[in-house]
This record gives structure tokens, C-alpha cells and sequence, in this order.
């Protein structure tokens, strides 16, 4: 076993030597740490520039929701409030899918929308051509890095009939493999570690003096989502190197695999989920949504209706006319509250079958599934949105409840003529979000997570299997 | 002799098995992201046709003949047609406003209904016609150009063919051409076996001839590779670099280095501006509006007179509210556009960026065409405020003739002409570019050892 393992180590020595040696190799992965920093520090100040701007605004609105003067409760629903979405600090990392939506709402009496502005509708056209991020060079160019670093692995040797001389030293083929690998993971290593302390270092100076939650456990796993992504690359990249007829074989049928998996799997696997769960385009959602209020009884309908009811004896005896229609006001409110709901939770629904079905489309392609736990992990993705947009929603009702039980309590003759100040305004506290723990957003993509084990484990068996029945000429 | 070698070249080239299955697959991906933009394509037709349909029933019979119900409260949907080579590229329709609720109001005239799509999607993007060639084609031109003259100087046949009263441009030339046209057909062909329908328009003429100066810088890039005498592997493993830095790794830091450098205007800061700008307006409007007519208005507890009363200090609030919000509005739009003037120039160092803005703006899926439509729509706007403003200031009650009256948005889209005046100059930098590449490949071809 000690005889296996240090020829297993005089290999990876060997091998990562040779590596580090290789001019071509030195400026390839100059040109990633280079390519790795540039986007941690561009990320990093993008993050706190934007987290900034949103915290500026919160402040911002919360002062004029409570400087906004005396006014009706019901008024002051219609006067509303902004809800400006919290920037995540791994988002430095990760933007995932933080440009796509949207970066606030606005929450107001009768209507619920989605979250507006999304960056990308500003952005210039050639943004879709992909952003250059911390997470897109671990999994996409880093895997460039262990295609070069292990496509000749063995089929290089075999060309250069190195192999069998290299085999008849006494070296078993397990051995070899082990030593293959180590001197492949090696330099990636030497990449790696000096870019995630460049990371830390810039994320912890940058952090907030208040962060709203811990991130230490899911940049942990952040780390770990990449490492273990380019230690499957590695296993492919040698299996791959052993089975191959040569090296230029290895080299084309790796970069088919990456090119599919980076580019062609995400929308593909996106065409299939729309296909199976189709989801309505904007004018049919919205059509949904007017077509049901189109059914309701307008205004005067509905406080005569109420007003019927009053006079059937159906309330207290204290309650006065006036209220009646505070009574249609809180029951149409209810009555549209629900039917936003609805609709919302329908398409959200909607949409989180289609991220299955594309997460379930990771099993041929391990980058998807390494992407979705990378963004799971920064708090950038669908799932997490949609945790946020129900917080809103949770808040809006809070903020009309409020207000409109003030209403009905006020026990005045006209109650419309009600006006409230400050004190009320106060009652209404500030929109808090907690971020959902490290531990949910890994249970949402258990998935992702079997789909990562799987390949490791398979690729590894793949490597040995095709080592030990590897041709060696 | 040229032509003669060219037809010789395309023999060996189909002729041989590995190129056979690399045109197979281009055909089978060009054949999906052509179904899947044509279907999609088709989806898009059948949504418009169905709400302009629906928008016309409601005319016929409104909900309402209340002035502002039907002015305001339904208002004029106005939806955006889909472009006529949309099956070509989804570009930003993903995203944009795919339809707009025109009012008479002078608040919230023009509501955007932006369109909605999983988020994973629009950041997936699309594999559509203009992804296979933006990406996949200059990887194929390498595929089929990495070995030029390298395997068979190796060999020595090259010094062969070379005794033969022909030179070693004429060669290379013969083998370029035969490589530009094989590659060039099923691209520019297939869309138009598959989705025939916008065969021969003036776009697709201008769709084509971009393809095809695109894959020029790409097949000058392959030549200068080549030219430069390195073994086939050496030259597959540099085009592989090159196609790299070029269409993935350049576009990628070129915008990393707009969103840190040329940072768009915050919209969060513009919403809070607008909160403060109208502030005041919105306030003392909704005093004098009494608090629960601002909202409530009941027909049946103020008359008519109140609800002309009502009307018109909800106009002028709202004027005045406008009015300040389109301050805010106008600052944000001009440092959008500086913004992107800037990032525009940065993009210029990208062929793969530059051909994106072509494509897009071609197959009328930028912003070009959307803001075709919106000025289109706000001319509209006005004439449909001028028509009804008077009659919700009034609480009239319509008669069915009024409505029939009513001005009718009729949309002209932008007429191909535009588009060519507006992706002329890029197309000719590339053709420029394109140009210089093959001559300097040609040019450093004279150096090559044999």
C-alpha cells in the first residue's frame, strides 16, 4: 500500500511539476486567477454598491411613510409602500439570478404586482451574452483549465508510447490513476486557495457592520460546490484521457462535453420545462386577473349589498351606516387580496415545476446542478425570490390590517372623514426579511446535491474502470 | 484553378466521416433552434391575434358606457406585434413590454406590462437561430479550418501538389472557399426550408449578408492560425483559445467591466426620488380631493356635479404629479443612454458583440423595434386624451356611437430601410475587419514553410 502510494505521490509530483513548467499552462492559468480576481473585486463592489443603494432607499422609505402627514387610513393604503429587495453579500460571488428579476415592489391597497425593474430590461442588449462572475469562472473556465490539465494524461503517454514502459516500472494501474489525478488536482489547487482568500479577504472588509444573517456556512459551501464541480471534471478528464483513440480525440470529445453542459444544456433543459408546464405571458396573466374582477359587483353594489345586510339585523346594534362601508371596503380588500394570491401563487407554482424539471435535467449535466446549489447557496435564486415576494405579500396585508382595522374601530359617524397621523403610521413596522437558512436552501435542492455525489462517484468508478481496462498502445 | 480546387476541397471535405458528423449535428441544431423559434414565433402571433380580437369584442361591448371606465379604467390595450424574423432570435422580448394599457389619464398614460418568464430562463437564454450562429458557427468554422495545410505538409503532400502549376495561395484559397461555402449554406438555408414564411424580405436579405460577413472575421481568424506553420493539434488547441477569448471570455469581461465601470442609474434611487419629487403633489391633491372620494367615488352620494367636481381635481392633481414624475423620468432616460452609448463603444472590441446588436436589431427583438412602438403609442395616447378628457371631465355617460368614434391605434412597424441604415455601419466594420483578416492571413501564408 506505502509502495502504491508514494509511486502514486512521485507521479503527481512528477506530473503537477511538469504542469507548473509548461509555459502554456502557466498562462492559461495566469490568465484565470487574473480573469477569477477581476470578477471577485468587480463583484464585490458591485454588491455593496447596489446593497447600498437598497438599504439607502429602505431608510429613505420608511421615513416618508412616517413624515407622510395626517391622512385616512385608507389613504395612507393607497399611498402604499416600496419594498425594496435586500441584497445578498454572496451575491459577490453569485449574482445568479439577481439581474433577471425584479428589485422591488410596491405595495399598495387593491392591487398586488410583481417585483419591477429588473436590471436586465436596462441593460444593452449584449448583457445576455453573459456576465463575467466569480461563480461563471469556477464553473465555466475553471473546467476549460482540467480539460487542458487531463486530456493527454494518458493518451499523451500512449502517443508518445510512455505508457507500458511507465506500467512495467511496477506501478499498478490504481496507483497510476491516484498519482494522475493528485497531479492533475495540484495546480487547481494553487488556483484555488490564493482566489478564495482574495475572496474572503474582500467579502469580510466589504461586509456590511450589520449583517443580516451569518454567511459563513454557505460561502463554505459555495467553495465546496466548486471544488467538488472541478474534481468531476478532473475524473471525466481521465477517463475520458484513457479510453480515447488520442489525445486529440480526448481534447474535442472534452470540450463537446463542455460546451454542451456550459451552453447548450440550460436552455434546452429550459425549452423542455416550458413545454411540459407551460406558463402565461404577460398580457394572458394579467387578462386571468381582470377578466375574474370583471365578474365582481362594482362599488355601489357592493355597499348596497352590505348596507342589506345591515338592515337584515346581521350586525351589532352599534354599528352605524357609515360603517358599512368601511365593511365593503375591508371585505372587498379580503376578496382581492385572495384573488391576487391566487393567481401569484399559480404562477409561482407554475414557474418552481419548471425549475424542477430543469434541475432534474442535471443528471446528463453536471454544471447544472452545480449552478443551481451554487445560486441555492448565495441566496440568489428562484426559490429564495419567491420567499422574498411572500414576505412582501405577508407585509402588505400586515400594513393593511392595520390600517383598516383602524377604520372600523374608529366608531365614527363618517368614517372616511377619519384622519390619522404619525402615531398610526407608526404601528405599521418596518419591512424586515429574514433570509432563509443554509440548511433550506440545501434541502430545496437536495437534487442538485444527489445529482453532484452521483457524478463524482460515477466519474470516479468511470476513471478506474477505464484505466484498468485501458489500452496501452 | 481556384474553382477547380475549391470543387476539389468540397469532394475530400464531405467525403470524410468526422466532417460529415460535425455538419450533422450543425444541421440538427440549427434544424432545433429554428423549430423552437418558429414555435415560439407562433405563440407569440396567436397571443396577439387573440387579444386584439378580445380588445375589439370589448369595444363592440363595454363593461361599462361610464366616460372614465372606458377611457381609464379599461383604456386602449395596445399589444406589441410580433416581428416579422422573431423566430430568429428571442433576443430582449423576453423581457420587454409586450403590451402597453394606454389611459386618458395624465398619470400612468402608458402602463408598460413587461413581460413575464421564469427568471432561470431569461438567464439560461435561448437556443434560437442567432445563439447557433453568434456561438456554435465560428466553432465550426474552426472545427473544419484548424487543419489547413498542416497534416499535409507533415506528410509532405503538400509539396506535391505544390510541383502542379499552382501556387500556395491558390491552394489555401481553393480550400478557404470550399470551407466558407459548406459552412455557409445550411446557415443561411435551413430557416427558410423550416419557416418558410419570411423567406426573401428585405430582413432576412440583411440577416443573411450579416451571417456571412460575421463568418468571414471567423474563417481570416482560422487562416492567420493556420498560416502561422504549426502542427494541426497546435492550431486546434490556439483556435480553441481564440474562440474563447473572443466569443465567451471577451464579451463576459467587457461587460463586467461596464457593470463596475459605467454602472446603469439605479432604479431604486429613481423610485425613491419619485416618491420625494411628487410628494408634495400627491399630498396636498389628495386633501383637496376629500379622502374618500380620492378613492371611492360613489355615483350614487354625489351627484353628478361632485363627480365633475371630483374629476377635475383629479386631473389637475394628477397633471401636477406628472409633471414632476416626468423630471425624475427624463434624468433617469438620459443617464441610461449615456450609460449605454458608453458601454456601446467598449463593445465594439467584440465581433460576437457587435453581431449580437445586429442580429437582434434585425429580427426586431432590441430595443429599436419596442421604441418603434412606444412613440408610436404615445402619439396615440395624446389623440385618445383628446378625445376622451373632456368627456370624463364632464362624467359622461357614453353612447355606443362615442365609443365607435373613438381614435383606433393603426401600427406601421418600422420599415426595413430603417433597420438597414441602422446595422449598414456595423455590418461594414465587419466586413472591413473580415477583409483584412483573410488578407493578412494570405499575407503571412507567403511566409509558410514548407
Amino acid at each position: 500500500m506505502s509502495g502504491g502510494g508514494s509511486a502514486a505521490l512521485a507521479i503527481a509530483a512528477k506530473d503537477a511539476t511538469e504542469t507548473w513548467r509548461d509555459g502554456r499552462f502557466r498562462w492559461a492559468a495566469g490568465l484565470l486567477f487574473v480573469l477569477l480576481v477581476a470578477a471577485i473585486a468587480g463583484g464585490v463592489q458591485y454588491q455593496r454598491d447596489v446593497a447600498r443603494q437598497h438599504a439607502d432607499a429602505q431608510r429613505a422609505e420608511r421615513d416618508a411613510w412616517l413624515d407622510k402627514g395626517d391622512m385616512n387610513p385608507h389613504a395612507a393604503a393607497h399611498y402604499g409602500a416600496f419594498v425594496f429587495k435586500p441584497v445578498q453579500p454572496l451575491s459577490a460571488i453569485e449574482p445568479g439570478l439577481d439581474p433577471f428579476l425584479g428589485v422591488f415592489v410596491f405595495l399598495e391597497a387593491h392591487k398586488q404586482q410583481l417585483a419591477r425593474h429588473r436590471p436586465i430590461e436596462d441593460a444593452s442588449p449584449t448583457r445576455r451574452l453573459g456576465l463575467l462572475t466569480p461563480a461563471t469562472a469556477a464553473l465555466v473556465l475553471l473546467p476549460l483549465l482540467v480539460i487542458s490539465l487531463t486530456f493527454s494524461t494518458f493518451a499523451g503517454e500512449r502517443d508518445q508510447g510512455t505508457l507500458r514502459p511507465l506500467l512495467a516500472l511496477g506501478v499498478s494501474r490504481g496507483s497510476l490513476l491516484a498519482g494522475k489525478a493528485l497531479g492533475a488536482l495540484l495546480p487547481l489547487v494553487l488556483i484555488i486557495t490564493p482566489a478564495t482568500l482574495v475572496a474572503a479577504v474582500l467579502l469580510y472588509l466589504s461586509a456590511p457592520a450589520d449583517p443580516g444573517a451569518p454567511i459563513g456556512a454557505r460561502a463554505f459551501g459555495l467553495l465546496a460546490v466548486y471544488v467538488v464541480h472541478a474534481m468531476i471534471w478532473t475524473g471525466l478528464g481521465l477517463a475520458i484521457s484513457a479510453r480515447a483513440r488520442s489525445q486529440a480525440t480526448a481534447l474535442v470529445v472534452l470540450l463537446a462535453l463542455w460546451f454542451a453542459n456550459a451552453f447548450v444544456m440550460p436552455p434546452v433543459a429550459m425549452a423542455i420545462a416550458k413545454t411540459i408546464t407551460p406558463s402565461p405571458s404577460a398580457i394572458e396573466f394579467a387578462a386571468a386577473i381582470e377578466d375574474e374582477k370583471d365578474t365582481w359587483p362594482n362599488w355601489d353594489q357592493r355597499v348596497d349589498e352590505v348596507m342589506q345586510r345591515f338592515l337584515d339585523g346581521e350586525f351589532e346594534s352599534t354599528f352605524t351606516p357609515a360603517n358599512v362601508e368601511v365593511v365593503a371596503l375591508v371585505e372587498s380588500e379580503a376578496a382581492e387580496t385572495a384573488l391576487y394570491d391566487r393567481h401569484f401563487q399559480s404562477l409561482f407554482d407554475r414557474y418552481e415545476r419548471q425549475g424542477r424539471t430543469y434541475e432534474h435535467a442535471s443528471i446528463v449535466a453536471p454544471t447544472v446542478a452545480a449552478r443551481m446549489l451554487s445560486m441555492a447557496l448565495a441566496g440568489t435564486d428562484a426559490a429564495h425570490d419567491r420567499v422574498f415576494a411572500a414576505a412582501a405579500a405577508t407585509y402588505r396585508t400586515q400594513m393593511l390590517t392595520t390600517l383598516n382595522s383602524e377604520l372600523s374601530q374608529s366608531g365614527r359617524l363618517n368614517t372616511f372623514d377619519y384622519v390619522r397621523g404619525r402615531d398610526l403610521w407608526e404601528q405599521v413596522p418596518p419591512f424586515d426579511y429574514d433570509v432563509p437558512a443554509a440548511g433550506w436552501a440545501l434541502g430545496e435542492r437536495w437534487w442538485s446535491i444527489a445529482v453532484l455525489v452521483a457524478w463524482l462517484a460515477g466519474v470516479s468508478a468511470a476513471a478506474a474502470w477505464s484505466v484498468a481496462s485501458m489500452r496501452l498502445e | 484553378m481556384v474553382g477547380f480546387l475549391a470543387r476539389h476541397e468540397w469532394k475530400l471535405l464531405t467525403a470524410s466521416a468526422v466532417m460529415r458528423l460535425v455538419l450533422i449535428v450543425f444541421f440538427l441544431v440549427i434544424g432545433a433552434a429554428t423549430l423552437l423559434g418558429t414555435a415560439r414565433a407562433a405563440r407569440e402571433r396567436q397571443t396577439y391575434d387573440v387579444f386584439q380580437q378580445r380588445a375589439a369584442q370589448q369595444r363592440a361591448q363595454p363593461l361599462s358606457l361610464r366616460a372614465d371606465v372606458v377611457a381609464n379604467e379599461k383604456g386602449w390595450l395596445a399589444v406589441v406585434p410580433p416581428a416579422p424574423l422573431a423566430a430568429l432570435a428571442v433576443g430582449q422580448s423576453d423581457v420587454y413590454p409586450s403590451y402597453l394599457r394606454i389611459t386618458a389619464r395624465n398619470l400612468d398614460a402608458l402602463v408598460t406590462g413587461d413581460q413575464i418568464e421564469h427568471p432561470l430562463a431569461v438567464a439560461s437564454g435561448h437556443l434560437d437561430l442567432a445563439f447557433v450562429v453568434l456561438f456554435l458557427y465560428p466553432l465550426l468554422i474552426f472545427a473544419v479550418s484548424f487543419d489547413l495545410t498542416a497534416t499535409e505538409r507533415d506528410r509532405g503532400t503538400l509539396r506535391m501538389v505544390l510541383a502542379q502549376p499552382v501556387s500556395l495561395r491558390e491552394v489555401v484559397a481553393g480550400k478557404m472557399i470550399a470551407r466558407v461555402v459548406l459552412l455557409a449554406i445550411p446557415i443561411a438555408v435551413i430557416p427558410v426550408v423550416i419557416g418558410s414564411v419570411w423567406f426573401a424580405t428585405a430582413e432576412f436579405v440583411v440577416w443573411t449578408v450579416a451571417v456571412l460577413v460575421y463568418g468571414l472575421i471567423w474563417h481570416g481568424l482560422a487562416l492567420i492560425v493556420n498560416a502561422r506553420g504549426w502542427s494541426a493539434p497546435a492550431n486546434a488547441l490556439v483556435l480553441a483559445g481564440v474562440w474563447l477569448m473572443f466569443a465567451i471570455v471577451g464579451p463576459a469581461t467587457i461587460n463586467l467591466l461596464i457593470a463596475v465601470r459605467y454602472p446603469m442609474p439605479s432604479r431604486v434611487e429613481a423610485a425613491v426620488q419619485a416618491r420625494a419629487a411628487t410628494q408634495d403633489a400627491t399630498l396636498q391633491g389628495s386633501r383637496q380631493l376629500g379622502q374618500f372620494l380620492q378613492d371611492h367615488p360613489t355615483s350614487a352620494n354625489v351627484g353628478r356635479d361632485g363627480m365633475r367636481q371630483f374629476a377635475l381635481l383629479q386631473a389637475r392633481r394628477d397633471q401636477q404629479v406628472a409633471d414632476r414624475l416626468q423630471r425624475v423620468e427624463a434624468a433617469f432616460d438620459a443617464q441610461l443612454e449615456r450609460q449605454q452609448r458608453l458601454a456601446g463603444w467598449l463593445s465594439v472590441l467584440s465581433p460576437t458583440m457587435v453581431m449580437q446588436d445586429v442580429l437582434l436589431d434585425v429580427a426586431g427583438t432590441s430595443a429599436n423595434r419596442f421604441e418603434h412602438f412606444r412613440a408610436a403609442a404615445e402619439a396615440f395616447q395624446h389623440e385618445w386624451q383628446q378625445y376622451f378628457e373632456p368627456r370624463v371631465l364632464d362624467a359622461a355617460t357614453l353612447t355606443p356611437g362615442d365609443i365607435a368614434a373613438a381614435p383606433v391605434l393603426a401600427y406601421s412597424p418600422e420599415p426595413a430601410t430603417a433597420i438597414l441604415m441602422r446595422t449598414a455601419l456595423p455590418i461594414a466594420g465587419m466586413l472591413i475587419v473580415g477583409l483584412l483578416l483573410l488578407l493578412s492571413g494570405f499575407k503571412v501564408y507567403e511566409r509558410y514553410s514548407l
